[in-house]
């Protein structure tokens, strides 16, 4: 202990101590202290000695004031941490150690006191704390563990979230060999030990996605991280994270495995699936949808509208279609649409656009589904145009039918009538009246048999083959064969056909056709002029068409429009007329696929449409 | 028995014509008979004589297939000529058609004059009685 002494000497010596000491008299004047004393408080050291220490500093606590009481009865006084005010309002921290000084005679003559600044310790405090909390925060939020390695000591450390993720005991303690360990058997294993090595030797750094295996069992994806930490460039260990990703791996794994699922049903649903947003944008569609479109990547369809595949005005009905659905909020199921692309395809869908709603119930766009029925309506088609046929078919039957009974039955009942008379006649000279009426009667039957025979010919001969003609050949040869009745009646025909047309049909009956409707012109010509035929031929629909024009008396199609072509009917005065040419050729025709149109004004003229059927 | 004044037959058949002739020879008391070829011919006679004052038929025979006008069409217009005498009317024909069954059904409905559905042959023995004046 030092002496007590006003001896400059000793606060010499004093003055050099390393540590700020004060040496305080039991009036606790300063007698000796250090410069570091003196510099800490910032006083210069020529006004310390002899000054009391509460004159010093103003504002010393009742707690040091205390303290050093305490020191001068003789008890060892505590640390004390006072806080003094800088200039600046800058707070400084000083720790106070205080022991009673003692002389040789063990006599408190006063205090000794030491004190060290720790304002930078104490600012620290909260910021360790707060970050321990931070790092406990994150870890547990974010399922993220810590991991330390110390090269030197071979110990391996494991934060609380690193032992929860492994699902290990709070007090297990982790081994290098059991770290590596953990990771499940193969690629996870084989990954982290590689990992591990290249970090300790070469000092790369590792993240990677891998499985572990826990305590209890458990597999649990996790992402792990290391670094390697340098000390005077050599490593000294490693440190590293674990993240427990096990539910995102898992759901969106789930995630995952739906989406294919749905791509797949998607993908093989026979029909066309499109979802679309307000726009009417495509936001996704099927295969199906994308062969429709001739497309090979979802991504060519993506963000493009109707407009940018079908023609114009088809995408503007698809459209409309849309925002019905997307602004009610009403289903369309369904509705039969044809879709015509820009090439001209049209493709036959039976369509549902049904309103798809996002999260919060708000209209997003739509959910389509279009069927291609296009063979389905091909085939009804077909099936209509069969009913068709079949209900004309039994329709001409069924007339046909009721033609040859009226007809037969008209002759028998003829015969019978009349024969009915000659057996009661007694006059020589009626009987043979009779006799002459029964012949005629009798050709008239054989006639009008020859005619029904014709008929059923036309109808039930399958076997004659439709042939590529000359429609001009053909109507030479029949003019030729006419030419005698042609001159006698004073007609003409002007023929407008260019020579290179072609119908499709069996010989015999062009033949017959021609003759047919040649001749009814000119049999009903008009008595007030000659008679003019004029032939011209169009193409439409398939069918090439001969049109006949007379300047002939004409027709009211309007009161014998349906009769027209009927057996037996006349519609004139005209004694030669059978009733039986049109008939025929309108069965002969319709036999070959083709039907026949006529318009006819009553004292100009009359014009036959015949349709050829172009296919076979 | 009251002879009839007038018959008319409109068929375009002549043997028709004339077998029925000949039975309304041989069995009814007339003053004439008109035949005419088809309906339009008749229409004419009808009206010509509704104009000259002369007496109308009170018996037509009418064939229903015949060229210009045909029996159908003589009845739709003769249904609404001004006469007031109820005229029998024997449609004679060899159709089995149920059109025209139904069309004799019809125009019998509509007209108060006396309308008959014959089939073809008439027999001698039937023909007075279809050809005693509607009452």
């Amino acid at each position: 202990m030092l002496k007590s002494s006003q001896i400059d000497p000793n606060n010499y010596l004093i003055k050099q101590l390393p540590k700020a000491t004060a040496f305080l008299n039991k009036k606790l004047e300063v007698i000796y202290a250090s410069d570091q004393w003196a510099e800490d408080f910032e006083f210069s050291n020529g006004k310390v000695i002899g000054k009391k220490i509460g004159e010093l500093l103003k504002h010393l606590s009742k707690d040091l004031q205390k303290d050093l009481k305490d020191c001068l009865k003789g008890n060892i006084g505590s640390v004390i941490k006072e806080c003094i005010n800088e200039k600046g309002n800058r707070k400084k921290w000083i720790e106070w150690t205080n022991i009673p000084w003692y002389d040789e005679k063990e006599n408190i003559i006063g205090v000794i006191v030491q004190t060290e600044s720790i304002t930078e310790k104490i600012n620290d405090i909260p910021n360790i704390e707060r970050l321990q909390l931070l790092i406990d925060e994150k870890s547990s939020n974010a399922n993220l563990g810590s991991w330390q390695y110390d090269a030197e000591l071979k110990s391996l450390w494991w934060c609380e979230m690193s032992k929860q993720i492994h699902e290990v005991r709070k007090d297990f303690t982790p081994k290098i060999e059991t770290f590596i360990d953990f990771f499940k058997d193969g690629h996870s294993k084989n990954t982290i030990s590689m990992a591990f090595f290249e970090a300790s030797e070469k000092g790369i750094s590792w993240k990677e996605k891998l499985q572990i295996i826990t305590e209890k069992g458990n597999e649990k994806w996790i992402i792990t991280t290391g670094k390697p930490i340098y000390k005077n460039d050599k490593c000294i260990g490693l440190v590293g994270t674990f993240q427990d990703i096990n539910e995102q791996v898992i759901s969106n794994k789930k995630t995952e495995e739906n989406e294919l699922l749905l791509r797949t049903l998607i993908d093989s649903l026979p029909m066309n699936v499109f979802v679309k947003d307000l726009d009417s944008r495509k936001i996704l569609v099927n295969k199906s949808e994308l062969d429709f479109l001739g497309l090979k990547h979802e991504s060519e369809a993506l963000g493009k509208t109707d407009f940018d595949f079908l023609n114009k005005n088809n995408a503007q009905i698809g459209r409309e279609e849309d925002i019905m659905v997307m602004e009610n909020g009403i289903p369309m199921l369904k509705k039969e649409t044809t879709n015509i692309k820009k090439d001209g395809t049209r493709t036959s869908f039976l369509t549902s656009k049904i309103p798809l709603k996002g999260a919060n119930g708000k209209i997003t766009g739509l959910v389509g589904l279009s069927m291609d029925i296009s063979d389905l309506k091909k085939k009804e088609e077909e099936l209509k145009n069969l009913i068709n046929v079949t209900s004309l078919q039994n329709k001409k039957l069924v007339n046909f039918a009721h033609i040859v009974s009226h007809n037969l039955r008209s002759h028998t009942a003829n015969f019978s009538m009349l024969l009915e008379f000659l057996v009661s006649e007694k006059d020589e000279e009626e009987k043979q009246n009779l006799i002459n009426m029964l012949v005629k009667a009798s050709d008239d039957l054989l006639e009008t048999l020859n005619n029904l025979n014709e008929v059923v010919v036309i109808n039930t001969n399958v076997n004659l083959k439709k042939q590529n003609i000359s429609l001009n050949k053909k109507i030479k040869s029949v003019e030729k064969n006419l030419s005698v009745f042609l001159k006698n009646k004073n007609a003409t025909i002007i023929n407008t056909i260019e020579d290179n047309v072609k119908i499709k049909a069996i010989p015999a009956y062009l033949d017959s056709i021609l003759t047919n409707f040649f001749t009814n012109s000119i049999m009903y010509k008009s008595a007030e002029r000659d008679p003019i035929i004029k032939l011209s031929s169009s193409r439409e629909n398939g069918y090439t068409i001969l049109s006949i024009n007379d300047n002939g008396l004409g027709i009211d199609l309007k009161k014998y429009g349906d009769k027209l072509f009927g057996m037996y009917k006349t519609f004139h005065n005209n004694p030669d007329a059978k009733g039986i040419g049109l008939f025929l050729a309108k069965n002969q025709i319709e036999a070959m696929n083709g039907k026949i149109t006529t318009s006819s004004e009553v004292g100009k003229g009359t014009t036959f449409n015949i349709h050829f059927n172009e296919s076979n | 028995m009251k002879a009839i004044k007038s018959i008319f037959i409109v068929d375009d058949d002549p043997i028709t014509v004339f077998g029925i002739r000949k039975m309304l020879d041989r069995t009814v008391d007339f003053n004439t008979i008109s035949t005419y070829g088809n309906g339009k011919l008749a229409l004419d006679g009808i009206l010509k004589a509704l104009k000259s004052d002369k007496s109308i038929p009170e018996v037509i025979f009418l064939d229903i297939n015949m060229p210009i006008m045909d029996g159908w069409q003589f009845l739709a217009e003769f249904i609404v000529l001004p006469i007031d005498e109820k005229v029998r009317i024997n449609i004679v024909t060899s159709s089995i058609d149920p059109a025209d069954y139904e069309n004799w059904e019809h125009y019998n409905d509509k007209s108060h004059h006396l309308i008959t559905f014959n089939t073809k042959p008439i027999k001698c023995s039937e023909i007075a009685a279809i050809t005693k004046p509607a009452e």
